[in-house]
């Protein structure tokens, strides 16, 4: 559990990752550089054996061969150069075989055999020497047997060293098939430790792939829950240190956040009660102030009225004033008018008396004329009557001639031409009736010319009597103009000095009222001052009504975000 | 028969010694490690062999002396005995079980170069290589066996030279016969005595080799004599071709000066006519030199009236060397390697009972002579007093 604790880290992870994979590349290389110095030294060392062994066996061969041929030439000839080379050959042979013998890199088993060949010689040397005294003294019997005794062991002897020279070979083969097993088993060593370390390597890193990707992805959906408002605690289960220490981290985010949602939904709360508290606050301040400005309002108009009021009154003083000093001229120009006008009419007055009498006698010809009228209009009285008569003959007639015609159908055939006259007569008398009617047409319109000319007649006559009065009239009104001119002429010269004398008394009314006028304006804008203050005070009011509002909806908008969080 | 009885009577004292030490070894058992713990050094060779006698009881001498005197930094010294037979094969066992003994710091072996040379690649190898000191290998290819391999003893080369010197210069002989026993060391006496023979002027008149399939030495003898004799014949080989060399004599009525190797040591007591043999040793027991004087005395006084040979005073000598080194620098393989290879350099030469002892890059002693002892009443005897 511990060693698994230690390797809980990614860190920890990838480094023994990188170290299996290293630690197998060193491993590999050095089986492989280990392998390389094992051929090479094998083979630097079995050439190195090889050759001194050959050069040495080589020597030791031709020793011994020279030995044994020394030895049998001696036995034919008992020459002293056959005993010389016989001795010296065998100190060569004794000093090869030596030399051979220590050669480290011999095997034990052709040192066996090397040992075995020096003894082989060392007693056929033996036995070829006594042979030679047999053979020096004559003895040529035991002489023969000696020689056939050395003879055994020279060629068991001989026959080692060719062996040895097999064995050499074999050897050779043996260490090759031994380098290349070697070399096999290296090779796969090398790839079993290159697969097991990428095996490894590959399983620690999706091993540490997965313990990165499964609290990654839970860390992350933890996140996401952050962001959606749900502040619950994570669970954070097994992984990595480094990924525990990041979920811890946001664990205690999430608790921080849940802590300062909490507070901040208690804030909100009290910010929203304490918004509306406010709120109410600023409206009744905000009515207030609207009821102060408009008593204010009031005091300023009436302030103001005031000032008007003044202010007319003192333009009625200035007018006066003017009409006043205006009055003096006018009335002085009144007079004179008023001569003017005594003087037309005087002129003008005896013209009009002269119209006068004219209209008068033209209305005594109308209203001659208005009799010739009237008396036409009463001889057109018999011609209707006469009219009317015809009308009545004519219609008994018409009557007189249907009878006929109804006697005349019952009396039949005999009364047709009887009914032919009754309907002549009647013809006629339809005739007779349209003829009076005409007449009776004509003579109306006679009489209603008749007629308008006599109220033409009529309107002339009293139109004449109205020019007179007028005339009569407009005389009597100049008469009357005259004397009312006089009288105005007399007034106007009064009112004029009376004007001059009021002029003084208005310019004093006048400095008094300005004066009154300023003190009003001045109190005017004293009570719009007032005004004014009660309006900004409302309108502080009003903005911070208004604030509070929008401190109000901040603190619901607060409090409704703050509801999304799940503490 | 006094050799069987010689023999019988070497058993019984190595086995009194085995018993002691393996009493203490096993006292010491369960304080393993602590600073009272022996330290340990390994003594191979064919103790099963009367001619490794001298070698194990002068290497208990050795420790005995060391131990009584308080040991080295306190510590005594324990020997861990193995017995290789003189053979390769079990040399290389042997080897082996001392070289994964941890606590065994050093060995003293083996006895003969057969042995030392098959055993010397195991204890250079490895990352925990043991100082080997042979006490009387002499073969010259044990120069080469590697930086762990050390010997006391001088090689078969100064044999062959001191004792061509010697034929020439005491015996004033001209006409030697070699007989050789036709191995590495009868070859390499043969060679080396050959060689410096004739550069003085001698002649060697025959250079026969024998071996045990032989049915005699008798053809060589008998030629050499008919061929007109010769002063001196050189055995170069073991000691019993050596006598049956010196029966063949008898047989075929012909004597003459017999010279042999430090192989033939030990003829002295055999039961042929072996008085005026000459012999090559690298130590003699009764040389000159107050060490000598004093090893000889306490060796003759512990075991009873013998004398060391030089298989027994190498071993002497590489016991108190080793000890001279582990007091200098501890009981650890490495850095007694690096003391022994620095004596006679960096570190003192040490003064032995075989004389003064200074390495070469080989391992080898430097300037190590031999003497020729002389077989006196069936006893070997330096031939300069």
């Amino acid at each position: 559990m511990n060693l698994l604790a230690t390797f809980n880290t990614l860190r920890a992870r990838i480094v023994l990752g990188e170290f299996a994979l290293v630690a197998g590349l060193v491993v590999i290389a050095v089986i492989g550089i280990g392998a390389l110095r094992t051929v090479r030294n094998t083979v630097t060392r079995e050439l190195s054996s090889l050759t001194a062994i050959s050069a040495q066996s080589d020597r030791l061969v031709t020793s011994l061969f020279e030995h044994v041929r020394a030895a049998e030439q001696y036995m034919t000839d008992g020459s002293m150069e056959a005993r010389n080379a016989f001795t010296s050959g065998g100190d060569a042979a004794h000093v090869y075989q030596h030399r051979l013998q220590a050669l480290p890199e011999l095997s034990e088993s052709d040192r066996v055999v090397v040992i075995r060949v020096g003894v082989l010689h060392a007693e056929a040397e033996v036995l070829y020497s006594f042979a030679h005294a047999q053979q020096d003294l004559g003895r040529r019997g035991d002489a023969q047997t000696g020689a056939r005794l050395a003879r055994e062991r020279a060629s068991e002897m001989l026959r080692l060293v060719s062996l040895l020279s097999t064995s050499r070979s074999v050897g050779a083969e043996a260490t090759a098939t031994s380098l290349e097993q070697a070399a096999t088993d290296r090779e796969m060593l090398v790839w079993t430790v290159l697969a097991a370390s990428v095996l490894i390597a590959v399983a620690i890193g999706v091993a540490t792939l997965q313990s990165v990707e499964r609290p990654l992805t839970r860390l992350a959906a933890a996140a996401r829950r952050f962001g959606d408002g749900d502040l619950r605690p994570i669970a954070l289960g097994g992984m990595p240190t480094e990924l525990a220490k990041l979920g811890e981290a946001m664990d205690r985010l999430g608790g921080s956040l849940r802590t300062l949602v909490t507070e901040v939904v208690e804030e909100s709360e009290r910010m929203a009660s304490a918004a509306e508290d406010l709120s109410a606050i600023s409206e009744q301040l905000a009515a207030t102030a609207g009821d102060v400005s408009t008593a204010m309002e009031q005091v300023s108009s009436g302030a103001q009225r005031q000032v008007a009021g003044l202010g007319e009154s003192r333009s009625a003083a200035e007018t006066l004033h003017a009409a006043t000093e205006d009055a003096g001229h006018v009335s002085g120009r009144v007079a004179d008018l008023g001569a003017e006008i005594h003087r037309l009419a005087e002129t003008y007055g005896s013209d009009i008396e002269a119209a006068g009498n004219t209209l008068v006698e033209l209305g005594n010809l109308v209203q001659q004329t208005a009799k010739q009228v009237e008396e036409l209009d009463e001889l057109s009285e018999p011609i209707y009557e006469f009219i009317d008569l015809i009308k009545q003959i004519s219609s008994q007639t018409n009557l007189l001639a249907l009878n006929a015609a109804i006697e005349a159908a019952r009396a039949g055939e005999r009364g047709v031409g009887f009914s032919v006259v009754a309907e002549e007569v009647r013809q006629l008398a339809d005739t007779s009736a349209q003829a009076a009617e005409r007449v009776s047409g004509t003579i109306k319109t006679i009489r209603d010319h008749v007629s308008a000319m006599a109220e033409t007649m009529a309107a002339g006559r009293s139109q004449a009597r109205g020019v007179g009065k007028v005339s009569q009239g407009a005389a009597e009104a100049l008469r009357q103009i005259v004397t009312t001119v006089r009288e105005i002429e007399t007034e106007s010269r009064r009112v004029s000095g009376q004007a001059a004398e009021n002029l003084t008394a208005v310019e004093n009314i006048s400095r008094a009222l300005k004066s009154a006028s300023e003190a009003a304006q001045s109190h005017a804008s004293s009570s719009e001052e007032v005004a004014a203050a009660a309006q900004e005070q409302g309108a502080s009011t009003e903005e911070m009504a208004s604030q509070a509002a929008v401190l109000n909806r901040a603190a619901e908008h607060l409090r409704s975000l703050v509801k999304a969080f799940r503490a | 028969m006094a050799d069987s009885h010689r023999g019988s009577h070497v058993r019984r004292l190595a086995a009194a010694g085995s018993r002691i030490l393996l009493a203490s070894a096993g006292l010491s058992l369960g304080a393993c490690g602590s600073s009272d713990d022996p330290i340990l050094i390994g003594l191979a060779g064919p103790f099963s062999q009367p001619r490794a006698e001298s070698m194990q009881l002068a290497a208990q001498l050795a420790v005995s002396e060391i131990n009584e005197q308080g040991g080295v930094r306190g510590r005594p010294l324990q020997l861990v005995i193995q017995d290789d037979s003189g053979m390769a094969a079990a040399a290389v066992q042997v080897a082996r079980v001392l070289y994964a003994n941890r606590d065994v710091v050093a060995v003293v072996g083996h006895m003969n170069s057969g042995a030392t040379l098959a055993a010397a690649r195991v204890y250079n190898g490895g990352s925990n290589s043991l100082v080997a000191i042979s006490p009387s290998a002499s073969s010259p290819d044990l120069s080469s066996a590697g930086p762990y391999t050390f010997r006391v003893c001088p090689t078969d080369s100064a044999h062959g030279v001191q004792l061509a010197q010697w034929a020439r210069a005491q015996i004033g002989a001209n006409r030697v016969a070699i007989l050789y026993e036709n191995d590495a060391y009868g070859r390499g006496l043969r060679t080396t005595f050959k060689d410096s023979f004739t550069q003085q002027g001698g002649q060697i008149v025959s250079d026969d080799p024998v071996s045990a399939i032989l049915p005699s030495f008798e053809p060589y003898l008998t030629r050499t004599r008919s061929r007109g004799g010769a002063d001196a014949i050189l055995f170069a080989g073991a000691r019993a071709g050596a006598e049956e060399m010196i029966r063949t004599f008898g047989v075929i009525r012909y004597s003459t000066i017999v010279l042999g190797g430090d192989g033939i040591a030990g003829i002295e007591t055999a039961d042929v006519d072996a008085e005026g043999v000459y012999v090559s040793l690298a130590y003699l027991y009764d040389q000159p030199g107050a060490l000598n004087q004093a090893f000889t005395t306490a060796y003759r006084r512990t075991y009873g009236g013998q004398v060391p040979d030089h298989r027994g005073a190498g071993a002497y000598d590489a016991i108190r060397l080793l000890a001279r080194a582990i007091e200098s620098v501890g009981a650890n393989r490495a850095r007694i390697r690096d003391y022994l290879a620095a004596v006679g350099d960096e570190e003192e030469p040490f003064d032995g009972v075989t004389g003064r002892i200074v390495f070469d890059d080989n391992g080898d002693v430097v300037d190590r002579t031999v003497v020729v002892g002389v077989v006196r009443d069936k006893r070997l005897e330096s031939t300069i007093r």
